[in-house]
């Protein structure tokens, strides 16, 4: 029935299709994903250099949006979830929210289509960044076994605690930093998976062998259409998402006893 | 948390405050569940003990969201 395709490409879409092949044989590590993030570290690196390079007083459309960018990290996110002690995040709060808010964009842009926040490596890396941040913070403000404490006692009677304590390290030490990574890699993953669906789907009823399936083909086109533009809010919103919670676990670490 | 000093709750914080609450619930069946579990196979019994670990697990994790969360 299916397999084979107008476009030539098999259907359905696999989890494969997210592992490509090493782009100049060689070297394994040099796939689409790497090459994509370098990419997006590169956009962010240039713009930002090119934005900053002669500030003006009266900014420059480039400036001003740079500026609107870091001032919404700094303003909305660093100051209002962690407070005043939270200016200091705000540059680490930044360019997680750049970097990962143009790596996700690039899932919808023309011949890239596949964001690297769709590998699960990429998001576990940057889960990893603010764990570690947040350790350090922690053990740093409290000491090593005040942090512990800090971060699995609660104000309870005595005899709740052993009920208690295993619930909250496992939450704090474990889940917190996992699902920090799963929710971004599987929103991206599932966005892209999407869009592979609609539109292969498309030549797969355009090859179907009854005449009346052909048109619908054009209803499944549609659809991609539409998903394009709901994953351009989900990027963005995942980008968000990912930035805030790391300011909420920071804010949770440097709060002071409960 | 940092609630004690900004009033505000805008939609994304709601959104993780929700999180928290099916990860308390979740972990806390997840974590006395699975010591349940090894308690079962170290006495050789037939699943009960998974079920009471489970059950005091739920209740944990509802008092940690009520604690944690709640009011």
């Amino acid at each position: 029935m299916s397999g084979q395709v107008l476009a030539e490409v098999p259907f359905p879409p696999s989890v494969n299709d997210i592992y490509p092949p090493a782009l100049f044989g060689g070297a394994e590590w040099l796939t689409k994903f790497s090459l994509f993030l370098w990419l997006a570290a590169a956009i962010v690196i240039v713009f930002f250099l090119v934005a900053y390079r002669n500030p003006k007083v009266v900014p420059t459309k480039g400036q001003w949006l740079a500026e609107s960018l870091y001032g919404f990290v700094r303003e909305g996110v660093a100051k209002d979830v962690i407070g005043h002690e939270g200016l200091r995040f705000a540059p680490y709060l930044a360019s997680l929210f750049i970097f990962i808010l143009v790596g996700n964009v690039f899932s919808i842009v023309p011949f890239i289509q596949v964001s690297p926040m769709a590998h699960i490596a990429f998001p576990l890396m940057l889960a990893l960044c603010t764990y570690g941040l947040y350790l350090y913070q922690g053990f740093k403000k409290h000491g090593f076994v005040g942090y512990l404490k800090h971060a699995t006692v609660l104000p309870a009677p005595w005899f709740m605690q052993p009920l208690l304590l295993p619930i909250e390290a496992l939450q704090a030490f474990i889940l917190q930093p996992l699902t920090l990574a799963l929710r971004l890699f599987a929103n991206m993953f599932a966005g892209h998976m999407l869009l592979l669906v609609f539109t292969l789907g498309g030549f797969a009823l355009l090859n179907a062998e009854s005449f009346f399936l052909k048109p619908i083909s054009l209803v499944s086109w549609a659809m991609t259409i539409m998903l394009t533009f709901f994953e351009l809010l989900i990027a963005a919103l995942q980008a968000y998402v990912f930035t805030l919670l790391t300011a909420n676990y920071l804010a949770g670490t440097l709060a002071e006893e409960h | 948390m940092a609630d004690n000093q900004t009033p505000k709750q805008s939609g994304a914080s709601g959104a993780n405050t929700g999180w928290a609450a099916v990860g308390y619930l979740i972990s806390g069946i997840a974590v006395w569940g699975f010591v349940g579990w090894l308690i079962d196979r170290w006495l050789g019994s037939d699943g009960i003990v998974t079920g009471i670990g489970c059950v005091l697990g739920a209740a944990g994790g509802i008092y940690l969201v009520v604690k944690k969360l709640g009011a």
